[in-house]
């Protein structure tokens, strides 16, 4: 089990005549935060997809080694049914239903455990989205557009939770975000996707201080 | 048009003008059904190909046309005006009807159209001024300014003339300002009434224009045969129509020709098939059930856009072309 | 008032087979939106196969579950065909269904011929409310309650239940959580099977089945699924009794000629009242 988590090598993904992804390789190693960014259109999504193992190669490989927990982008929740159900469904493959320790990790959905998820607010389903994937116990956690959608303040404190279980737990995470900043400031290391190629890759210093990178995706100020 | 498009039109009308005189008494009568069938399928293919909507009764509106045209001739009107009532009436009846049913979607349409239909037979059983469940009888023959059709021949060129006019009708309207918002309609209609589509006007009239086509169909039906009954509209007829407008194709000209053709040819095999010596009398028609039933589940899993589209892909593969999948053209 | 409570019985007990067919349509609908138009045909061949189990010596209570589980395979097998090829979208597995429904009906009239059939329930009648009503009725009551009971029982409190649910909400995330979307949607379909089985099991011997005179189960039990939105299986109970007991009556007040336009009249006011109050413009599925 010493290889990455996440390995991606020359992926090609297709849709029908559209190449999503174009010879992609990356990796994710146990432990680490790597951030993924890029503009809308780059193939992300379809990174997640075949990760998850709903889309297949059209050419090269994506494996997974341990287990995958995946949060959805734009949330995803099962709206009809309750909060708990939705995390319990979470670790559906493991037979296990033990929500509690979601709940000390998230204590803000205990107030609303019985509640349909789709009655909650945006910020509270990302993090039973979170929670939901959590309960999968991954070792390696892929996160599409935590931010979409939902207030800063909001963000920062699912970053900052994000980071607690990295750092507590060895829990490593794939951040794909189209907010640069944030993303490069939660990760250690990073990819920049583009219309599905590797435009560039480095350790968020080096992503933050590159002239494109500052000029595309961090409103020409670097961080 | 391109002469691309022109030949296959200008031969089949050819064909369907040399034809008739050709056949057989029997095989007359079978044309004559299918270019019936054609009409009331062309209407329902602009129904669902293109206003993506799904309709289970549309032989009611034949039921209603044909009704029309044997009552009024048989109440001593001239035939003509039966026969040019029965599309005005029936279309009236789908513009009534619609109006509160076409708030419904989807498959709460379906079955809505479907107990329309339910309803409209029984009341119609029950309803002696129409002959009740026994029927219409003794409807005259069809006569224009008093040459009198009286032979199958002349039955068949009117309706195929009634094709040909919806046909037209049906191209205009498809490739006109209207066809592509009626297009619109059917992949979604949020786009459709942001773009500033009348979606409720539109699905509306395309549901009275295809109960119009349906109306004349059966308006022809009544003068040919002389007799009608509810037993003739049944709504397993409104699904064979549906087979045969997904069969042949949905949103194509051609896909409705082609679609019943089809059917009604199968039909007959089926027909003959079923009353060999030795079958039971229910034969026949079990026969044909489960053939559309099995030819309608094939279709859709492994020809999804019917048969029209068929030759002309066939010809690409022919002619060379390569095999990059082009853009989809119109659902 | 005998006779009211006399129609109001046996119109409940009708009442209660029809939301059972209902019930299988929205089973079915719920995990894979797909409006099953063969459901009518699981009730003709749960009846059917009872009927011929009985006559082949197989003991009461055996021949009828044996039958359910026939009907259970059937509905099965309706599923593989409708939804077992990725990429099927749920209008194509309607019409996939509609197909299969009269595949259905000619399979029956050629393994059953087409007279009709039936066979004895629970014999004798009960004294009820001081009306007599033959005891059918109230045992097909019973089981209706219970089933009823224990569907809401499944879908809200097992894990399975709320899986089947699940894909019915967001089969996308479904599938990331790893449930097996394709396999509960066939696993829906073998649902709907068994109650639409279990409903002609419980009418036939009180109603004649055959390949088209069972038509009025057929289109009621549509109609009472349709009153529940196809999702809400206590409103198709409702609408279920509701028709039953509209016919009943408008068949022992009025003539027996109208009852089925009665109770689809009733059905088409209540849809288009439910699509009023809804003025937003929704996508075709």
């Amino acid at each position: 089990m010493s290889g990455p988590l996440i390995e991606a090598s020359s992926l090609v993904v297709r849709y029908g005549a559209a190449t999503a992804l174009d010879g992609v390789d990356l990796h994710v190693r146990a432990g680490e935060l790597v951030a993924l960014i890029g503009p809308n259109g780059a193939g992300k999504t379809t990174l997640v997809n075949t990760l998850a193992g709903i889309v297949p190669p059209a050419a090269g490989t994506a494996s997974v080694r341990g287990r995958l927990g995946v949060v959805p982008e734009g949330r995803q929740v099962f709206g009809s049914l309750s909060v708990d159900d939705n995390l319990r469904l979470g670790a559906w493959r493991l037979r296990g239903r033990d929500t509690s320790a979601i709940y000390e990790l998230l204590p803000e959905l205990v107030r609303v455990r019985r509640q349909a998820a789709g009655s909650l607010s945006g910020g509270q389903q990302q993090m039973v989205a979170v929670g939901r994937a959590l309960m999968g116990r991954p070792e390696v956690l892929v996160v599409d557009e935590l931010s979409l959608g939902l207030a800063p303040i909001v963000v920062a404190s699912l970053a900052a939770h994000l980071r607690r279980l990295n750092a507590e737990t060895g829990l490593a995470v794939l951040l794909i975000e189209q907010n640069a900043r944030l993303a490069l400031r939660l990760c250690t290391r990073g990819y920049v996707l583009e219309s599905g190629r590797i435009a560039a890759s480095g350790t968020s210093e080096e992503l933050s201080r590159s002239a494109d990178v500052v000029r595309a995706y961090l409103g020409g100020v670097p961080t | 048009m391109t002469l691309r498009t022109a030949g296959p039109v200008i031969a089949v009308a050819a064909l369907t003008l040399a034809l008739p005189p050709a056949l057989s008494s029997k095989q007359l009568s079978i044309y004559i059904l299918l270019g019936l069938a054609a009409l009331v399928t062309l209407g329902l293919s602009l129904l669902l190909g293109f206003a993506g909507q799904v309709s289970l009764g549309q032989a009611s509106f034949s039921c209603i046309g044909g009704y029309t045209a044997g009552l009024l001739a048989v109440h001593g009107l001239p035939s003509m005006a039966g026969l040019l009532a029965a599309p005005v009436v029936a279309a009236l009846f789908a513009t009534l009807v619609g109006i509160p049913l076409l708030r419904l979607r989807g498959h709460a349409l379906a079955f809505a159209t479907l107990a329309m239909q339910l309803i409209l037979l029984s009341l119609l059983s029950q309803a002696d001024w129409a002959g009740g469940a026994i029927g219409l009888q003794g409807v005259p023959r069809l006569s224009i300014g008093g040459l009198e059709f009286a032979e199958d021949l002349s039955y068949a060129y009117l309706t195929w003339g009634a094709v040909a006019v919806a046909l037209l009708l049906a191209r205009n309207i498809v490739a006109s300002r209207t066809g592509r918002g009626l297009r619109a309609l059917a992949t979604s209609e949020v786009a459709a009434a942001a773009s500033g589509v009348p979606v409720g006007r539109y699905r509306l009239a395309v549901f009275a224009l295809s109960a119009g086509f349906a109306g004349l169909a059966g308006g022809i039906y009544a003068f040919y045969l002389g007799y009608l009954s509810p037993g003739s509209f049944p709504v397993l007829l409104s699904i064979e129509y549906v087979v045969m407008a997904v069969v042949g194709g949905l949103g194509t000209l051609w896909g409705p020709l082609i679609g019943a053709a089809g059917i009604v040819l199968l039909v007959q095999v089926l027909n003959t098939l079923g009353t060999q010596p030795g079958m039971p009398s229910y034969a026949p028609s079990v026969l044909s059930y489960a053939v559309y039933a099995a030819l309608l589940v094939l279709v859709v899993l492994f020809l999804p856009r019917g048969l029209a589209p068929v030759p002309r892909e066939l010809a690409a593969r022919w002619r060379g072309a390569s095999s990059k999948p082009s853009l989809q053209e119109a659902p | 008032m005998s006779d009211f409570l006399q129609y109001l019985l046996t119109g409940l007990g009708i009442g209660c087979a029809f939301a059972l067919v209902g019930s299988g349509l929205i089973a079915i609908y719920r995990v894979t939106h797909v409006v099953n138009f063969a459901q009518g045909g699981f009730a003709v061949i749960g009846g059917m196969c009872a009927s011929s189990f009985l006559t082949a010596g197989l003991p009461h209570g055996v021949a009828e579950i044996l039958a359910i589980a026939v009907a259970a395979a059937v509905g099965l097998a309706v599923g593989v065909v409708a939804i077992g090829r990725p990429g099927t979208s749920p209008r194509q597995g309607l019409i996939i269904t509609l197909g299969l429904g009269i595949l259905a009906y000619a399979a029956e009239v050629l393994i059953w011929g087409d007279q009709p059939r039936s066979f004895d329930g629970v014999p004798g009648a009960t004294t009820l409310l001081g009306v007599r009503v033959p005891t059918q009725y109230l045992l097909i009551i019973a089981v209706t309650v219970l089933v009823f009971a224990l569907l809401g029982l499944f879908f809200a409190r097992t894990d399975v239940g709320k899986a089947l649910s699940a894909c019915a909400a967001n089969p996308y995330a479904a599938r990331l959580v790893g449930i097996g979307v394709t396999r509960m949607g066939l696993l829906s379909f073998a649902l709907g099977g068994a109650l639409g089985g279990l409903a002609g099991v419980l009418v036939s011997p009180v109603q004649q089945v055959t390949f088209d005179s069972d038509v009025l189960l057929i289109v009621n039990g549509f109609a009472a699924a349709i009153l529940g939105a196809l999702t809400r299986p206590i409103l198709a109970l409702a609408g279920g009794l509701l028709l039953g007991v509209a016919q009943t009556l408008v068949a022992g007040y009025g003539s027996g000629a109208h009852q089925t336009d009665v109770a689809l009249a009733l059905m088409l006011a209540v849809l288009i009242w439910q699509a009023a109050r809804q003025p937003t413009v929704e996508e075709a599925r």
